[in-house]
């Protein structure tokens, strides 16, 4: 119980870090935080497997991700936020949602459901377990999954369509320009 | 490979020809409509094969896809909406290749959710529709496609995340994923009340019923006709569909919990939806409060909680349907090269074109609720259900938001048959549009006169024989 608390502490510390922090980096390394206070909550849980994908998928190769787009894109902007249309719609909403947790939470402890008190399945949790369900039973849903990615692949090709011929050719020719120009000057 | 699943197959088979096609013949040569096309003819096949063929429900992978009348039903509503969409957006260059099979994927996510009968199918289903739509609605052809594409899918992505945040909640209260299976001493489990409360705000948001109504405008204005017409008609089915399934399912023995919250909500959607619908000027704006509006209808059947309100909800959704194919179909064809097109622009239709004018007089007319329309007897069937259920509450906000809607309906019309502001080119009819205005009219004169075959085929489907 000790452990589950200060886990919870810590993953809930590294969540309202990622939306508090100011730069993007900062947000990401807090994103961190939450993610392997996840990793130990569900290693107390025996879902050793999970815990593994956990750290080594999210914190190793999305966060990757995460920190070169950022390094990318935000380099050199300013950090100023645009102003708000609603005034305090931000605390107002802040603390609504913080009621409503308050209060899933308080729910939960007081009535426990009777899943929680049913034994673990053979196997659970480790590689050999997470196998047997997904390539037995649970094949479908490993296959609704893949069509997901598939749909995913789409989009990413769709969205990121390469610009007509006469519109690159257009835009190189500016470029020529502009660098012309910065060499003249 | 079960052979009950084979208009689902035959709609995924669909999406990965649509894919070699492009691949093997580049993007001068579209082979992809067609392609998509006889994949939705095969489901068509299938589903009608299936509906003769079997009377009594299937349970597979474990109890949680049920395939019964209803999933049937649902398969083919969907049939019918992506059909649409692919003609109306038929080698449309706007468009691009990959329009149709986003479009079947989407159909997919929807046909999951008429069979869905577990937690995970339920959620499965759900981002399997979303997907593709998110994409759709982002892809290039409008100048606010990319708002409308980054606002679906951040609220929708938020959706998401209070759906499974209900679902986890449902599964730790009942212990079961299978909506059947949740017994009658766990649905008025505090937490699993919490949790059907988080899960249906996901499930509406999708039904775009108010509050969560926000982002349909934006998103339809931002998205090409014809995705726009799919989220109308093929959203609204999916959402439409697990809604049922999960409430009658899983909740039917505890009514007293959520039937006023969806009753409340379906009265407030259908007075703020066709309250919103009267200022539009931007005939997307206009069709996608419509929907909100629709969406509200769609509830009653819910609150009713009985035989003819199940009936009549699935009912509603084919002549809604019809006049939505209609009237997208129309304003397609007046909108030609333009992206969105506004009241004003549909000035003079009724001299420029007089049979166009004349489809789109019945479309609006059967989305206003009037007579010898199949939206009339959706409508009397909707308010049928909710005398039946005791409820005059329903009944009286329906007649009201009907009378609202009639004025938003009425205005677009109006201006159909009054004078063109500037000279008109003459209006290209493609042959593509033109079959889906042709089908959709005949749809909604037919429901509207005999509308017999289609209640039987309803009353078979919708029996869910413990609301008796």
């Amino acid at each position: 119980m000790v452990g589950f608390v200060i886990l919870a502490i810590l993953a809930m510390a590294g969540a309202v870090g990622v939306i508090v922090a100011r730069q993007p980096v900062h947000s990401a390394l807090f994103l961190i935080g939450n993610i392997i206070a996840l990793a130990v909550l569900y290693l107390t849980l025996s879902a050793e497997f999970l815990a593994a994908a956990q750290v080594i998928v999210y914190a190793g190769a999305i966060m990757v991700l995460f920190l070169f787009v950022v390094t990318l894109l935000t380099a050199g902007k300013d950090e100023r936020e645009a102003a708000e249309t609603l005034p305090g719609q931000r605390l107002i909403a802040g603390g609504a949602s913080g009621l409503v947790g308050l209060a899933l939470v308080v729910l939960a402890i007081l009535n426990p459901g009777p899943a929680i008190s049913l034994g673990l399945p053979k196997n659970f949790g480790t590689l050999r377990g997470m196998g047997a369900a997904l390539w037995g039973p649970d094949f479908v849903y490993l296959v609704a999954v893949a069509i997901m990615l598939l749909t995913a692949a789409i989009g990413v090709l769709v969205l990121n369509r390469p610009e007509r011929r006469a519109v690159r050719g257009a835009r190189k020719a500016s470029a020529r320009q502009t660098r012309s120009r910065e060499g003249q000057a | 490979m079960n052979p009950l699943l084979w208009p689902e197959y035959s709609v995924l088979l669909g999406v990965l020809a649509c894919l070699a096609a492009v691949m093997a013949l580049g993007t001068k040569r579209s082979a992809e409509y067609p392609v998509s096309i006889v994949a939705l003819v095969a489901s068509a096949v299938f589903t009608v094969h299936g509906w003769s063929g079997h009377q009594s429900p299937v349970a597979l992978y474990g109890q949680t896809v049920i395939i019964d009348n209803f999933s049937v039903a649902v398969d083919g509503l969907v049939i019918l909406a992506a059909a649409a969409s692919i003609l109306l957006g038929w080698n449309e260059r706007r468009s691009g290749t990959d329009f149709p099979a986003l479009v079947l994927l989407a159909a997919l996510g929807m046909m999951v959710l008429g069979a869905a009968n577990s937690f995970l199918v339920l959620f499965l289903g759900i981002e399997l529709l979303s997907l593709p739509l998110y994409i759709l609605a982002a892809s290039p052809g409008t100048s606010a496609s990319g708002e409308a594409g980054l606002k679906y899918l951040l609220l929708g992505a938020f959706s998401s995340g209070i759906l499974l945040f209900g679902l986890a909640l449902l599964y730790g209260g009942s212990g079961t994923m299978i909506f059947t299976a949740i017994g009658p001493a766990h649905t008025i489990a505090p937490l699993v009340a919490a949790g059907s409360a988080l899960t249906l705000v996901g499930l509406i948001f999708k039904l775009g019923v108010v509050p969560f109504h926000m982002w349909v405008p934006d998103v339809y204005e931002g998205s090409s006709m014809p995705v726009a017409h799919f989220m109308a008609f093929g959203t609204k089915v999916g959402a439409a569909a697990i809604l049922m399934r999960f409430l009658f399912f899983g909740f039917y023995l505890s009514p007293g919990v959520w039937g006023p919250l969806i009753g409340y909500l379906g009265v407030l959607t259908m007075i703020v939806g066709n309250l919103m619908a009267l200022p539009q000027n931007d005939l997307k704006r206009l069709l996608a409060y419509s929907g909100i509006g629709n969406a509200g209808y769609l509830l009653i059947g819910l609150a009713s909680h009985n035989v003819t309100g199940a009936e009549a909800m699935l009912f509603y959704l084919l002549p809604y349907g019809f006049a939505v194919m209609g009237a997208f179909a129309v304003v397609t064809m007046v909108a030609g090269e333009r992206s969105s097109i506004s009241v004003k622009d549909l000035a003079g239709l009724s001299s420029r074109s007089p049979a166009l004018s004349a489809f789109f007089v019945v479309a609006m007319l059967s989305l206003a609720g009037i007579p010898l329309t199949g939206g009339f007897v959706g409508k009397f069937y909707l308010l049928q259900a909710a005398l039946f259920a005791n409820q005059p509450g329903l009944a009286v906000g329906l007649v009201l938001a009907t009378l609202v809607g009639m004025g938003a309906y009425l205005r677009p019309l109006l201006a159909s048959f009054g004078h063109p502001a500037q000279s008109l080119e003459p209006i290209v009819w493609p042959w593509g549009g033109a079959l889906v205005l042709a089908v959709a009219t005949l749809g909604t004169i037919g429901l509207g006169v005999y509308p017999a075959p289609i209640v039987q085929i309803v009353s078979h489907s919708a029996n869910f024989f413990w609301l008796h």
